[in-house]
């Protein structure tokens, strides 16, 4: 029975997060076949045109220690619980585990899927640039697409036509322009809608096909249409940094003893994720996905502009706080990451000198509620009182 | 008595420094002492006390074998050691002593853990201990008692009235400690609080189990073996039997009298 | 003991590098990371002057110890992680503090400020660490390649031209940023330089098949600095040309800088000595010796490498370099960068396969007895992933252990855990022996 009502459908995203394995097997009981995916740099429309679901594969937020034993202790906690799922064959059930060359960390995860959790035979790894803004990274993506496009032929079976690229290429432009949609809701005065419960859609919008999420999304944009919101509470709230797929952490931002309102998330599992699309209706496929893959938000990873160093993302994080106007901004890394925090370093002067206060939150597989509260409100006191009249 | 059969070994440790006194195949004494600033004064603590509960004098001993990480530093002329054996070779004689068919030991010390193979004659085959982010588990379970308010067997007694599962991070002790005390500001059980803290441990030492092949039977030794609630974790976390001496905190100690037996 | 005669030419030219970025008058002073092709540069005159990341703060930290710690508690005050590389930090903290140390004993105030930065993505650390530099600087101009890497990389088509293409894109911008006329005929000189001294390091680094080993990681540790400060000089290439005539003639007289080698051990990890004076007196006293590690050899020197998935140590003849092609500047770069990716750092850093691959044959060529991991905590690249596999994947095979450690930073090494393990591998290395299977 599809959902009926706008909260009924968050709940039906809520659901496919905290269980996408559920959700994927359901997919393959319909006969369709499911390729998990690490890092979003993978052109899931390949897949796609191919008749393979891509599912992405997120953390099952369990402190365990078994991965220490195969990757080294201090890579991130994202990384280890990639592996760990790997090894406990949490994933056995997919056809393909898919990566494109990413941070180190998780490329030692991907790594650890091979080599030890049986993905020997259904596994490609896309050689991808490290860094995105050189001139000949585009014309190197095309090439190692057209590789990967074999091989996902020979792998299903069946020839990728120009019309099924593009295809999957509407199908993931609608997904995307509809997820732009609702977090535009964010801006409004009282929005419909909480960025919780947008950044656990969007999240669920990764491990879903595409086609039925947008019949969701459609759905929620329709009946979000119009409708008013609690009104804005105290501080307005952005969170940017690496992949946080733990709800309860951007739960917690509305839920403390001050008020506050989470108004953005650029995170590669919020807005990076579809913060871009692909050209449509070109000749080259392959070429316009690897146009709107290189005109994505830069994960910090792959983010060096040629010629000054400048980090493009930077763009955007000023441009998200023109647009979603936080008073506050909450930097999100997981422990040991190599390149986040190494941004924030840089951030951090652009926030002072915008007079945005801010915040570090470390994220590892448990979240310490109480500690991470203590820190939230300490920042909302701070950013309370630097209002005007506070 | 023959008193050329009269070994005591001392197994000075991180945290605690164990001795035994045995002769003939037996073990006649044990005693502790916490290590703290000064392993020589409480390597003589313990000696002391292992030969008091024998009910013996040191002049009777024929021999003093050391172990254990300050095992160096007991070769001072006060203590007459007159020999120092690795703590891998100790723990696998230590391990044969309890159960002729022990072929691996698991040893939970206070700062280091490790895994050790050994051949029936006590002779190593491999070792696996554990890296830096893992140091530390005895010690952590000390303070993790110590900020509830409870020793060690009571936190390990009021862990096994848990009926609630909370997960506490994994990547080291000081995580593990902060996670803990958030469980209590977030008003969970004390009960499962201390559940969570052994499972810490065990998660870690499980770790390091699956880093090699056990060859059976295994036997647990070390101070936290003295843990039911952890062993038994343990013996679910690997899913093989674990055999566990009378005092698994000894066997270190027992090894290196059993190495200085003639 | 043998005394190396090349050894004080080796000092003396990479100090007078690190002198010549400080105090030579005029000139283009360029700062990044040696892992990429350096010879471009050379391109735009033989004033140039460079620093690069890796050996200055590795070396820095040895001389200068004390500094270095400054250094590192500057950088973490200025918002750098306690996990971030320790290079990194050592390098950003000069900075922080303006101020500069160098293998003479200079310590100097006022940071000397590179006129751009010229660098490669080895890892995400890497990339951040000169945008860093660019930016508390106040900006200075930045070009990175990115050189991807992977097994087998020299041998793919679309990797060799998409490394091409950016050093070909990135000599343009050189021109354009420094103002200076890019020469095709110093370019390929300097190239025919840098592969040269790589070449020659990889015979040097397979001389110590020889039993026994002519050099031990102490010497191998010291000898190749110069490679990394800069390949590109006639003066490089004739020092490592004097270094393998004298190597070739010890392993002929059976010489060696440590001649009782009781093990024969291969090293996985960066530099050993440093900071663990405890597990080389160890290794020492049981005449455990380490002859091949990947850091001294994969850093900079070339191989005969894979063929399949099959990876040799054997070296490369010298004279190849000689006959090499580089009649024009496309050819150049492309031979540059072939040789470049073909380095094992590169393969390995990117290819889980290659790496354990290198390993294997390093324990067989080199006849090992132990193999000793020693991951670092804060680095990223190849220097730790794959270690903690390896272990699982030798340990039925070769007495292997592992600890951790890092660069320069001692409040993270693992001295107590090091020491134990040492110990440890000692044994196991002893143990295997007496089995009659070493």
């Amino acid at each position: 029975m599809p959902p009926k009502t706008a909260r009924a459908i968050i709940e039906y995203f809520r659901g496919v997060t905290e269980d996408p394995h559920a959700y994927a097997r359901s997919l393959q009981q319909k006969g369709q076949r499911v390729a998990g995916y690490m890092c979003t740099h993978v052109p899931e429309e390949v897949l796609y045109a191919a008749g393979i679901v891509p599912v992405r594969i997120i953390t099952a937020h369990t402190p365990q220690a078994i991965s220490r034993s195969y990757i080294h202790e201090t890579y991130c906690s994202f990384s280890h619980d990639c592996a760990y799922q790997g090894l406990e064959h949490k994933y056995d059930y997919l056809d393909l585990v898919v990566t494109a060359s990413s941070c180190i960390h998780m490329s030692e995860a991907f790594n650890v899927w091979v080599r030890f959790a049986g993905f020997q035979t259904k596994s490609y790894l896309i050689p991808y640039p490290h860094i995105m803004q050189t001139k000949p990274a585009r014309g190197f993506m095309v090439e190692s697409f057209a590789e990967f496009k074999q091989f996902i032929e020979s792998f299903a079976g069946r020839a990728i036509t120009d019309a099924d690229l593009e295809a999957a290429i509407g199908v993931y432009n609608r997904n995307r322009r509809l997820l732009k949609q609702l977090w535009d809701l964010l801006k409004l005065e009282r929005p419909p809608i909480s960025g919780p419960d947008l950044a656990t859609v969007t999240l669920a919008a990764q491990v879903m096909d595409k086609a039925e999420c947008n019949r969701l999304l459609e759905q929620l944009v329709h009946k979000l249409a119009g409708k008013q919101g609690r009104a804005p509470a105290g501080v307005r709230v952005m969170a940017t940094g690496g992949a946080c797929d733990h709800t309860g952490v951007l739960d917690l931002i509305e839920r403390l003893s001050y008020p506050a309102t989470l108004v953005f998330v650029d995170s590669c599992t919020a807005a990076r994720y579809f913060w871009f699309e692909v050209p449509e209706g070109r000749p080259d496929k392959l070429d316009a996905i690897a146009e709107g893959y290189l005109s994505r938000i830069p994960c910090p990873a792959k983010d060096v502009v040629p010629g000054t160093g400048e980090k493009e993302r930077f763009r955007f994080v000023q441009q998200f706080i023109e647009e979603y106007r936080p008073d506050a901004v909450v930097c999100l890394y997981q422990r040991f990451c190599s390149p986040q925090p190494m941004d924030v370093v840089a951030l951090k002067p652009i926030l002072e000198k915008l007079g945005i206060p801010s915040t570090d939150l470390e994220l590892d597989t448990t979240i310490p509620l109480a500690q991470f509260g203590t820190q939230l409100e300490a920042l909302l006191e701070i950013t309370q009182r630097m209002a005007p009249g506070g | 008595m023959d008193r050329s059969q009269i070994v005591a070994g001392i197994d000075s440790g991180h945290v605690d420094t164990k001795a035994v006194v045995m002769s003939g195949g037996k073990v006649l004494g044990y005693a502790s002492a916490p290590t703290r600033l000064d392993p020589a004064t409480a390597a003589g603590t313990a000696l002391n006390g292992a030969l008091a509960d024998a009910g013996m004098s040191q002049s009777e001993l024929a021999g003093i074998v050391s172990t254990g990480i300050f095992r160096d530093v007991l070769e001072s002329p006060a203590l007459h050691v007159t020999a120092t054996v690795s703590e891998h070779m100790a723990d696998a004689r230590g391990a044969l002593f309890s159960n002729q068919k022990a072929r691996t030991v698991v040893d939970l010390g206070g700062n280091v853990h490790k895994i050790i193979r050994f051949d029936g004659a006590g002779n190593l085959v491999d070792v696996a201990q554990n890296d830096k982010c893992a140091d530390g588990l005895g010690i952590f379970l000390s303070t993790a008692a110590h900020s509830l308010g409870l020793s060690e067997p009571e936190l390990s007694e009021l862990a096994l009235g848990s009926t609630g599962s909370h997960a506490i991070a994994i990547q080291c002790s000081l995580s593990a400690q902060t996670d803990a005390t958030d469980l209590v500001c977030q008003g969970i059980a004390a009960a499962d609080v201390a559940r969570a803290a052994l499972g810490y441990v065990v998660e870690r030492v499980a770790s390091l189990c699956r880093s090699m092949p056990l060859a059976e039977e295994v036997v647990v030794a070390g101070g936290l073996a003295q843990s039911a609630a952890l062993v038994g974790q343990l013996r679910t976390a690997l899913g093989v039997h674990l055999s566990l001496p009378e005092r698994p905190q000894y066997v270190g100690a027992i090894g290196a009298a059993v190495r200085g037996q003639p | 003991m043998y005394q190396l005669k090349v050894w004080g030419a080796f000092k003396d030219y990479q100090k007078n590098r690190y002198r010549d970025y400080l105090f030579a008058p005029g000139g283009l002073r360029v700062t990044g990371s040696t892992w990429s092709v350096l010879s471009p540069l050379k391109g735009l005159g033989e004033d140039v002057y460079i620093l690069g990341g890796e050996p200055h703060s590795a070396s820095a930290a040895g001389t200068l110890p004390e500094e270095g710690r400054l250094d590192l508690a500057a950088a973490e005050s200025a918002g750098l992680g306690f996990h971030s590389c320790s290079y990194l930090k050592l390098f950003v903290g000069e900075i922080v503090r303006d101020r500069i140390a160098i293998t003479d004993g200079t310590n100097k105030e006022g940071y000397v400020r590179p006129d751009l930065v010229w660098t490669t993505h080895l890892c995400t650390q890497h990339s951040k660490w000169y945008q860093e530099v660019s930016r508390r600087l106040g900006g200075v101009p930045m070009y990175a390649i990115d050189m991807i890497g992977g097994g087998n990389a020299e041998k793919d088509a679309k990797i060799v031209k998409y490394v091409s293409d950016q050093l070909d894109e990135g000599i343009r911008w050189l021109e354009r940023v420094t103002g200076r006329e890019f020469s095709d005929e110093r370019f390929a000189r300097a190239a025919r330089n840098e592969i040269k001294v790589l070449v020659l390091w990889g015979n040097i680094c397979a001389l110590n098949m020889h039993a026994p080993a002519p050099l031990d990681e102490r010497r191998l540790i010291a000898l190749f600095p110069p490679a990394m400060v800069d390949r590109t000089t006639d003066e490089c290439v004739r020092l490592y040309e004097s270094l393998l005539a004298e190597v070739k003639q010890m392993v002929a007289a059976n010489e060696s800088v440590v001649p009782e080698q009781r093990f024969r051990v291969v090293y996985f990890g960066l530099a050993h000595t440093y900071g663990h004076p405890e597990t080389s007196r160890i290794l020492r006293d049981a005449g455990a010796e380490i002859v091949a590690s990947i850091y001294t050899f994969g850093t900079t020197g070339n191989f005969k490498g894979f063929t399949g998935k099959t990876w040799s140590w054997q070296p490369i003849d010298p004279a190849w370099v000689d006959g090499l092609d580089l009649s024009t500047r496309r050819k150049t770069i492309e031979a540059l960068a072939k040789i470049v990716l073909g380095w094992p750092t590169w393969q390995g850093v990117r290819s889980y396969w290659a790496i354990e691959e290198m390993a294997k044959a390093m324990v067989a060529e080199y006849k090992a007895d132990g193999l000793l991991l020693a991951p670092t905590r804060s680095c990223e690249t190849d220097f730790r992933n794959g270690y903690i596999a390896m272990q699982r994947i030798f340990r039925d095979s070769i007495p292997t252990a592992e600890y951790d450690t890092d660069q320069v930073d001692v409040r993270k090494m693992d001295l107590p855990g090091s020491k134990r393990k040492t110990e440890l591998f000692v044994q196991l290395m002893e143990a295997r022996q007496r089995r009659g299977q070493g």
